[in-house]
């Protein structure tokens, strides 16, 4: 592929928003990819990764959205007999599509950004198409509360973090020491425009997540 | 500082950061206020993606600055221009300086050229600090962005004229997102900034004609929030730019 082939490529997905929306009449595709519309409130206790996909699984249920199986988009750090799990091998292959059938990413490549040219670019996850299961979108900054904070305990790549610090919230299962890392749905805060990677939270406990715009919300994809 | 600077100054840091130990941080120290030397113009120049060339459009950028008391700074339209017989190719990037780049209420956009493009993989996944609530005009003004004001009629001239609320998100760029001329032989610039022509089709993943590469100065839409390089317009006049959410704004830089 050319460059120039390869730059109109990647200029050719839909274009929410756009003129382009209206020429496209593909038929509608149905959700593989939303924000949790509430958190589980217990902070960064998700009951681990199967409590979190059983909740990604009740969401979607709830909305017609259950025949398909459902990830959280989280990463587990190692731990003494047990490798760390990358949020980005939990998630299937893509295109995932959100409530309203719009493209959030074609493929894990672009996603995270694995070319130079992809993270430049950047995906087409941005404040109005990372909706929730219901179709909302998420309040982000300058709204009241501000809840773009999402966990996600993993670097910019999408894999588990392999220093010594917590960044998971104890693998998802403590609402009090500790510390998540944190993407924002909003791409906005934190002097980046990181949507799984932007800053750690304060602590695990739901108060934490509060304090910096958060309420414990997350990614959820389907793997099919 | 006076200590109602400073509140403001925090609060603004606060509100843009969401994140506690930021202003963990800007409490513990208080900086003083950076002078701007980044905007997105307030007003297009009116006549479409014809801005009078790279030269035309630097003019309108130390306009607008001079007219908000940032004269003294010089100033750079973010555009580039493709290469032409006996003439080479002027990457955006090479025009702006070397940063660090600050916008109208002090909040840093980003510290230098590899942090503003993502030049490696790691800055470019993290991305710079432009966003709709710190890509703001020379006023201090949010630019209105997808979803703003949206009405059926958002897509024409005299009503995005009327109504300054409107969608105006698209901005020209004329781009890779590594912030380069393209060195294809389709035109990306509206021939480097001095046409009004019309594109060959209204779609455009249909237009192989007449148009330049525009940004989303609100990171929204555009199939991937590019600040820089989202994709090409349907043609070079204010109708075409307006047909999908331009008015022909652009930004500007301080090179010193």
């Amino acid at each position: 592929m050319t460059k120039t082939q390869s730059v109109l490529a990647a200029a050719l997905p839909l274009l929410l928003g756009s003129a382009f929306a209206l020429a496209a009449q593909a038929p509608r595709q149905p959700m593989s990819f939303f924000v949790t519309s509430v958190g589980m409130g217990k902070g960064g206790d998700l009951g681990g990764l199967a409590g979190a996909d059983a909740y990604c699984q009740q969401l979607a249920t709830a909305v017609g959205g259950g025949a398909k199986t459902w990830h959280a988009y989280l990463s587990t750090q190692a731990r003494p007999g047990q490798p760390a799990v990358n949020a980005r091998d939990r998630i299937g292959t893509g295109p995932w599509y959100n409530s309203k059938g719009q493209p959030i990413s074609d493929t894990q490549a672009e996603l995270h950004g694995d070319t130079l040219e992809q993270a430049q670019r950047g995906s087409n996850l941005f404040k109005q198409s990372a909706l929730t299961e219901k179709g909302d979108v998420v309040n982000g900054v300058g709204s009241t509360p501000n809840t773009h904070d999402m966990l996600t305990g993993s670097q910019p790549d999408g894999r588990a973090y392999t220093d010594n610090a917590d960044h998971t919230c104890n693998n998802w299962t403590s609402s009090g020491a500790g510390s998540a890392q944190l993407g924002h749905s909003d791409r906005t805060g934190g002097g980046n425009t990181s949507w799984n990677s932007a800053h750690a939270s304060r602590a695990c406990s739901q108060a934490d997540l509060v304090a910096t715009g958060g309420a414990g919300l997350f990614y959820c994809f389907a793997i099919n | 500082m006076t200590r109602t600077t400073s509140v403001v100054a925090l609060c603004t840091l606060s509100l843009l950061a969401g994140s506690g130990s930021f202003l963990a941080y800007a409490q513990q120290n208080p900086a003083p206020r950076q002078p701007m030397s980044f905007f997105v113009t307030s007003v297009g120049l009116g006549k479409g993606a014809n801005l009078g060339g790279l030269a035309g459009a630097d003019a309108h950028c130390q306009q607008l600055a001079t007219a908000a008391g940032a004269g003294g700074k010089t100033w750079r339209a973010y555009l580039s221009t493709q290469a032409r017989p006996g003439q080479p190719a002027v990457n955006a990037r090479d025009r702006i300086g070397t940063g660090p780049w600050y916008n109208a209420k002090g909040d840093m956009i980003a510290p230098d050229l590899a942090h503003l493009h993502g030049d490696t993989i790691e800055l470019a996944r993290m991305g710079n600090n432009i966003t709709k609530l710190t890509d703001i005009t020379e006023k201090g003004a949010i630019v209105p962005g997808l979803t703003d004001g949206t009405n059926p009629r958002d897509r024409e001239v005299a009503y995005m004229r009327e109504h300054p609320e409107s969608n105006r998100h698209e901005t020209l760029t004329g781009s890779m997102p590594d912030g380069r001329a393209f060195t294809d032989n389709r035109d990306h610039t509206c021939s480097n900034w001095t046409s009004e022509a019309k594109g060959v089709s209204d779609n455009l993943r249909e237009n192989t004609g007449a148009n330049a590469q525009v940004g989303m100065s609100d990171r929204n839409g555009g199939g991937n929030g590019s600040w820089n390089s989202a994709h090409g317009t349907a043609g070079c006049g204010q109708d075409d730019l307006a047909r999908t959410h331009g008015i022909g704004l652009y930004y500007c830089f301080a090179i010193n």
